[in-house]
């Protein structure tokens, strides 16, 4: 895995700005570190010298002073720049989606991961690993070139080993590589017990087996203790190695430079500024390890945020007729629908079918929701009316400008239309009623109406149909087709429907045959 | 429950030792310094030698100590965890279903397991770095003091402003920690709605009000974090302050002793070296200070959640064993939440082997009906009546035991297909396994599965469809055989062809099962005796009794 991924601020302009405030302020803190290093060496040299300690006793509390600010104001920027990245990549990836058809598109658990948990991964990942990278990428060599213009020799003995911490890191890792890999999903496993457990209690105090599976839990967790640990000793060892031969390396600076000075080759200060200087070089590089762990699964997530998603073209035509259509879905192995050709005339046409020969199919095709696996399909700008009206949690005008942009008094005129008017004057709000989860819940034929509204709202060219009047009640449906027979006066409307009633209001009919599978 | 900051075995010997390792972080600087200027004095090599056995000790016993205190917090932790899991699970136990929320209950499950967690980071991101302050902070006071009182007031008084400083940074941090929560939670909810309704959303070009709520609710998240951010960005730009005024008042309260003769050049150093040691040392605290701050806000909720009655009254020992109950609500009510009324007065009686659907909007009661019937209520008022007992006067297990409840989401456990089966019924032999399968409607399923019966489920290995998962949750019912089948919404989530499907096959195998099922949406009216609407909205017309039971 690469430490940093390019296309990150190449693809996304928003992210430069946060990404290069970080680098600035590590930058900065990197030379204030350096700085540091030298107003100590100042005080220390003076008070030995019996000098006088104002000059540099201020020094050292200002470039200290600094670095808090510094500090502070990294750790700031880099919560603001966690956010917004993560932000980023979220609003990108669901905006993709959303322009691309279904065939496009990964499975929905899939979809609902990276734009919910995996965008929130990116987070750390920004906020904890990029400062670290910075830091890594900018001490060690400013810290060393520092060194080499004080006292060169000990310059070399951070030159020389400074490169042994990723080489070490590196055997360390490929020797431990197996031993992890292989307790990696026992461990997972264990891991994952709990929560599987959890999330079935329901089921499982549903069915008296709760009480049962309480000892397991003790058990898998004590389990878990035990494999997990082991699995940490060896990343704990590797850690602990890779300091003691940081320490080992300043040390033996420490002792050079100890030498020379007991020999009187060399000047107070510049050792001790030596010695200040020198783990500076390496601290930098053994954070960046630590912190990368925690920020892999955001590394990961980054590369599925950064997919790249064809976007749909919606062709924008006057009118809707398809030519030889055929649709296969993803995956299967028989087409659903197989050279259908229709040209949709003004008014209301039926489509009508057995179960399962692919009408839905058909308008989301129609609605360019999909993409045809074969022939082509000429549609305009239309408004599909799903099974079940998609009803936001919102309040019922917030439903209606849905897509539509309608304003309250376009609102009340189509209501007054499709008799939606008397569901609101029922409810306790009226059209600042919350609906869905937590709000009102809406019976079938109320939901049938509103998205029937909706449909009136829009400007789309075509408004198409998926049954409905299907679940409704005598009245409830009655109303529903004058509604459709009125809608269809404005605009060609396209609607699946098992209904007869509806189907003898129609101008067209447009049958579809059942391909039986093989 | 164990209170959130009692430390778990073994956690404060691994403070003590963490605590070791830091001060010997710090000593290590300080004895560096001390060799550097007592080198520089030009002495006999000999007395170098014991600075260099003080630096080659301090610079091996860090990591070491860190390793051990490591592996020994980390183990006492996750002992901890098991600990606090295991007894959180049963006392959820009783609390399952009703008081789990009424919708999403596994969401509300994973939110507990992700709030233990965060109670137990306590242990290794708090405790373990607070004692280990403590002890390097006391050590090098101590140090100080031996060498020259004056310096160990200086650092004495650096580290009590270090705890000043902390308590400050987790007054901010809780200030914004419940704003950063909601703010997260409300992104995480639209772009839950945004990325599982893509296709709604397409077809009535109402993709882009969805995107402007994500960037508003985006916005909304970046400030709360920002202003939360506040009370860590203070604890570690103040600590970093605290240290260089620490060096520099210190090398002042040393330059006299120093001048006066009373100290010698060398100690003087170390004595400065200390200080500036030690703010690596107090650079921890904002860490320990976060988790701790998040740790409460998990701990409130795991305490709002379990210490909750539990919904039904379980006194009664006496157990039933009818094979045909026949269960009767007479005028019973029942609530949720002990405050509102979520079932109007309701006298039904379900004969052995009826069929009944029940319909009605959201809210009407339905769900609180069936639980009522499932026993995972008790009526509030009225009565409820299996063959002619009320229930609370047998055990609760005992009523429970007769009913096999299937939910809008049925769980599917990390394990085989039988193993998910059996859980319902121990002792159901593969064939009866095979045949629940075959008649909930998975037989062509079963067939294409590689390892048929013993093939692993769950998580990340294999993945059911929305009409696969419903089948399983009434295939898991009937495997039970248990005489009474409570359906909540079970094909809430299916097209509607597919729910046709769905519970025609349960229809057709439930044969002399009493079935109920819940349902916002009439569906497959006639294969139901009996259709009981719950709302005013009139009913759909009841067809002549075709049920399955014949």
């Amino acid at each position: 895995m690469r430490p940093f991924d390019p296309r990150l601020v190449r693809e996304l302009p928003q992210t430069r700005a946060p990404v290069a405030a970080l680098g600035l302020l590590g930058a900065a803190a990197g030379v204030a570190a350096i700085g540091q290093a030298f107003a100590i060496a100042w005080l220390v040299t003076a008070l030995v010298g019996g000098g006088s300690l104002w000059a540099p006793a201020v020094t050292v509390a200002t470039i200290l002073a600094v670095r808090g600010i510094l500090s502070a104001t990294t750790e700031v920027t880099a919560t603001w720049a966690g956010a917004r990245v993560a932000g980023v990549l979220r609003e990108r990836i669901l905006g993709r989606w959303s322009r691309a058809t279904a065939d496009d598109r990964p499975a929905p658990e899939r979809m609902l991961t990276i734009s919910t948990h995996g965008a929130s991964s990116v987070e750390p990942y920004v906020a904890r690993y990029l400062p670290a990278l910075v830091a890594a990428a900018v001490v060690p060599p400013l810290a060393i070139v520092t060194l080499l213009v004080v006292d060169w020799s000990s310059a070399l003995i951070v030159v020389a080993t400074v490169p042994l911490l990723p080489v070490f890191a590196a055997l360390i890792g490929r020797h431990t590589q197996e031993a992890t890999q292989r307790r990696w999903a026992t461990q997972t496993r264990l891991a994952g017990h709990f929560l599987d457990v959890m999330r079935g209690l329901p089921t499982l105090v549903s069915y008296g087996r709760a009480e049962k599976q309480a000892d397991q839990v003790a058990a898998v967790g004590d389990r878990h203790r035990i494999a997990t640990v082991r699995t940490l000793k060896i990343a704990f060892l590797s850690s602990a190695a890779l300091e003691l031969l940081a320490t080992i390396s300043v040390a033996i600076v420490a002792v050079w430079t100890g030498m020379r000075l007991a020999w009187g080759n060399l000047d107070l200060q510049v050792a001790l500024t030596a010695i200040l200087l020198a783990p500076e070089a390496y601290w930098p590089i053994r954070r960046v390890g630590q912190e990368f762990h925690a920020a892999a699964d955001g590394a990961e997530a980054i590369d599925a945020l950064l997919a790249d998603v064809p976007p749909a073209c919606f062709a924008g035509r006057e009118s809707m007729s398809v030519r030889d259509l055929s649709y296969r879905y993803p995956g299967a192995n028989v087409d659903v629908l197989q050279g259908i050709s229709y040209a949709v005339r003004p008014g209301l046409t039926v489509v009508t079918g057995p179960s399962g020969c692919g009408k839905t199919t058909l308008l989301e095709l129609l609605a360019g929701l999909r993409t045809p696996t074969a022939g082509a399909a000429e549609v305009p700008r239309t408004h599909l009316v799903t099974q079940t009206p998609f009803v936001l949690p919102a309040t019922v005008a917030d439903n209606l400008a849905l897509g539509t942009g309608a304003s309250p008094a376009q609102i009340a005129a189509a209501c007054a239309a499709t008799g939606l008017d008397r569901v609101i004057a029922g409810l306790p709000d009226g059209t600042a009623t919350l609906l869905g989860d937590n709000g009102f819940g809406l019976s079938a034929g109320q939901r049938a109406r509103l998205g029937l509204t909706r449909a009136m709202l829009s400007d789309a060219a075509v408004v198409l149909l998926d049954e409905p009047t299907a679940h409704l009640d005598p009245a409830s449906a009655r109303q529903v087709r004058s509604v459709i027979r009125d809608l269809a006066r404005t605009r060609p409307v396209v609607a699946v429907t098992h209904d007869p009633e509806l189907a003898a209001l129609a101008d067209a009919q447009w049958p579809l045959t059942e391909r039986v599978p093989a | 429950m164990k209170p959130l900051l009692q430390p778990a075995r073994r956690i404060v010997p691994a403070g003590v030792l963490g605590g070791i390792a830091v001060a010997c972080g710090v000593f290590l600087t300080a004895t560096s310094g001390w060799l550097i200027v007592q080198a520089s004095t030009r002495p006999v090599i000999l007395t170098l030698l014991t600075a260099v056995v003080g630096v080659r000790t301090f610079g091996i016993g860090r990591p070491v100590f860190r390793y051990w205190e490591r592996v020994i917090s980390h183990d006492g932790a996750l002992r901890d965890l098991a600990e606090r899991r295991t007894e959180t699970y049963r006392s959820l136990i009783p609390l399952t279903p009703a008081r789990l929320g009424r919708r999403r209950r596994a969401d509300l499950l994973t939110g507990v397991v992700r709030d233990l967690d965060d109670e137990v980071d306590v242990q290794v991101r708090s405790l373990v770095p607070l004692i280990a302050t403590l002890v390097a902070s006391v050590l090098a006071i101590v140090v100080a003091f031996v060498l020259l009182p004056v310096a160990g007031a200086v650092v004495a008084v650096l580290a009590l402003c270090a705890v000043a400083l902390g308590v400050v940074d987790g007054a901010l941090e809780r200030r914004g920690q419940r704003d950063v929560l909601a703010a997260r939670g409300e992104v995480q909810r639209i772009a839950h709605l945004y990325a599982a309704n893509t296709v709604e959303l397409q077809a009535i070009h109402a993709v882009d009000d969805l995107a402007r709520q994500l960037a508003e609710a985006q916005a909304a998240a970046e400030r709360a974090a920002r202003r939360q951010v506040l009370g860590r960005a203070v604890g570690l730009g103040g600590s970093l302050l605290l240290t260089g005024l620490g060096v520099g008042v210190m090398a002042y309260a040393v330059s006299g002793p120093l001048g006066a003769g009373a100290l010698a050049a060398p100690v003087a150093a170390l004595l400065v070296f200390l200080p500036l040691a030690l703010g690596d040392v107090l650079g921890l605290v904002p860490d320990a200070v976060g988790a701790l701050v998040r740790a409460r806000v998990a701990r409130r909720r795991l305490v709002g959640l379990v210490d909750q009655e539990p919904a039904v009254a379980d006194v009664a020992r006496e157990r039933l064993t009818p094979a045909a109950p026949t269960l009767r609500l007479v005028d019973a009510t029942a609530s949720w939440t002990g405050a509102a009324e979520h079932l109007p007065p309701t006298t039904l009686t379900l004969a052995p082997g009826e069929k009944v659907l029940v319909t009605g909007a959201n809210g009407s009661g339905k769900s609180t009906l069936l639980a009522l019937l499932a026993r995972q209520l008790d009526p509030s008022a009225g009565r409820y009546e299996v063959d002619g007992r009320d229930v609370r006067t047998v055990s609760l297990a005992g009523i429970r035991d007769l009913m096999a409840v299937v939910d809008d989401d049925p769980h599917l456990f990390n394990g085989t297909v039988r193993a998910n089966l059996l859980l319902a019924q121990p002792d159901a032999t593969d064939r009866e396994l095979d045949a629940a399968l075959v008649h909930a409607g998975l037989g062509r399923w079963l067939a294409g599965l590689p390892d048929g019966l013993d093939t692993q489920l769950g998580t990340g290995v294999r993945g059911l469809s929305g009409g696969e998962r419903a089948r399983f949750g009434i295939a898991r019912a009937l495997v039970s055989g248990r005489p009474v089948v409570l359906l909540d919404e079970p094909v809430a989530h299916l097209d509607r062809p597919t729910a046709t499907a769905v519970l025609g096959d349960l229809m057709a195998s439930a044969d002399r099962r009493t079935v109920v099922l819940v349902s916002h949406q009439p569906v497959l009216t006639e294969a139901f005796d009996r259709v009981v609407a719950l709302d005013a909205s009139p009913a759909p017309p009841l067809p002549s009794s075709i049920g399955g039971s014949s």
